[in-house]
């Protein structure tokens, strides 16, 4: 069972726009469309969200960059308390943005890099040159003095290489890097068969990259996938088991609708006409994914305890059903 | 290093320890550090708020003496544990 969940969100991941300049093959937002809203309508969400004390707002998409208001939003989401970071292809952070990012009040930039060879990364976002321009970015950054972080989504063009991801961030400054599981939703369902790992792929993956987190001092190496609870036991308790969705987060989409993640596209209500905290301890869909029960092979499972089924996105992505076991989970029955 | 105090969770905490139950592994302040979140109890918890570097202490024995039935010894010791965990951590210095 979970421990008692935090009184309002940790992290709001909020969509500004589902546009975006790239068409990555895993991408899941790339079928979403939705009215955006004006800078008003989100600075007052912004100002009703930080009355409950939430602390970082995290920008992903579509590509953030292409909203024309970005660092106005982020200089008024800083003022009010945020921190506020982003996720970004980086392909238009110039130099001049990257001032921008910092005198608007970015405390990190996450740039998507996922293969340290510029032909698989071009590829795999579908742009030609988004290696070089992503890492002239992260330098430019640097030079501003924000504090950058590396997004990889591992799967089969670079599970094997990771480690060389790993490096090929400490030599570009970051203080982290996230090696983000696939997740089946949008293109990533689609091009799931091609890009997604076995399950065991996925076990010999986890096993030597914690083993590489263990020993690595040179940069931090986030994986936030409770499967791993199967064969890590962190060294303190964690906050919440299992995702972290709806329990730690949530996810605003860019008309205002709210879902549980980026990645379960099940909407509990709008920030346009709903109040967050209602949302928060009323809707039912959350309280579902924070009590969920086992079935199938988790009836049986020791593990159950500490991963409470794994991902509930994959396993929603794939059966519909949020308490089905976690279709990446390689233990057996 | 960002937090934040969870208040119904200390309210909950404190009506608790007036019927004279143990609601000491309560959470009562979230920190985040480093990317990681940990979680303070009510002691924790309200030493944590008084960390505004202008107590010492002996301050901070005496601020809270008002709001945990304890006896000053057993306060003094807790809190020269935590304090000392917090600084082992690096979350505090002293100067």
């Amino acid at each position: 069972m979970n421990k008692k969940i935090p009184s309002a969100p940790i992290t709001i991941n909020w969509t500004l726009t589902f546009r975006c300049n790239f068409s990555c093959r895993h991408c899941y937002s790339r079928v979403e469309k939705a009215e955006e809203l004006e800078t008003g309508q989100i600075k007052e969400i912004m100002r009703r969200v930080a009355e409950y004390k939430v602390p970082f707002i995290n920008y992903g998409g579509g590509e953030p960059l292409l909203r024309h208001d970005l660092f106005e939003l982020t200089a008024y989401a800083s003022s009010l308390g945020f921190n506020v970071s982003m996720n970004t292809n980086a392909y238009l952070m110039t130099k001049e943005k990257a001032k921008l990012a910092k005198d608007s009040g970015f405390k990190t930039v996450g740039i998507s890099i996922d293969s340290t060879k510029p032909e698989v990364h071009d590829a795999f976002r579908n742009t030609p040159g988004s290696h070089k321009r992503a890492i002239e970015a992260a330098r430019h950054l640097g030079e501003q003095g924000v504090r950058l972080t590396v997004s990889s989504v591992i799967c089969r063009i670079n599970h094997g290489e990771f480690e060389d991801l790993v490096r090929q961030a400490i030599t570009l400054g970051a203080e982290q890097i996230s090696l983000h599981n696939y997740k089946c939703t949008g293109l990533g369902m689609t091009n799931k068969d091609e890009l997604d790992l076995t399950p065991d792929e996925w076990m010999k993956f986890y096993m030597k990259a914690i083993e590489v987190r263990t020993n690595e001092k040179g940069i931090r190496i986030s994986m936030d996938d409770p499967i791993t609870a199967s064969i890590h036991k962190a060294p303190e308790q964690p906050i919440v088991k299992g995702s972290t969705c709806g329990k730690l987060s949530l996810n605003i989409r860019a008309n205002g609708d709210v879902t549980p993640c980026g990645f379960i596209p099940v909407v509990i209500g709008n920030l346009l006409t709903d109040d967050l905290k209602d949302i928060w301890d009323g809707s039912a869909v959350l309280e579902r994914m924070r009590n969920k029960k086992p079935k199938e092979k988790c009836l049986s499972c020791k593990h159950y305890e500490d991963c409470l089924g794994g991902c509930t996105a994959r396993a929603y992505a794939m059966t519909g059903d949020f308490d089905s076991p976690d279709p990446h989970c390689w233990v057996e029955k | 290093m960002v937090w934040r105090e969870e208040e119904e969770a200390r309210d909950e905490v404190f009506q608790a320890m007036e019927r004279g139950e143990d609601a000491s592994s309560e959470g009562t302040v979230l920190l985040i550090v480093s990317g990681m979140m940990h979680q303070l109890n009510i002691l924790g918890g309200e030493i944590w708020k008084l960390l505004d570097g202008t107590r010492d202490e002996t301050s901070i024995i005496n601020s809270l003496l008002s709001e945990f039935d304890v006896d000053r010894e057993t306060l003094a010791s807790d809190v020269r544990s935590f304090l000392e965990d917090l600084q082992r951590r690096g979350w505090i210095r002293y100067e």
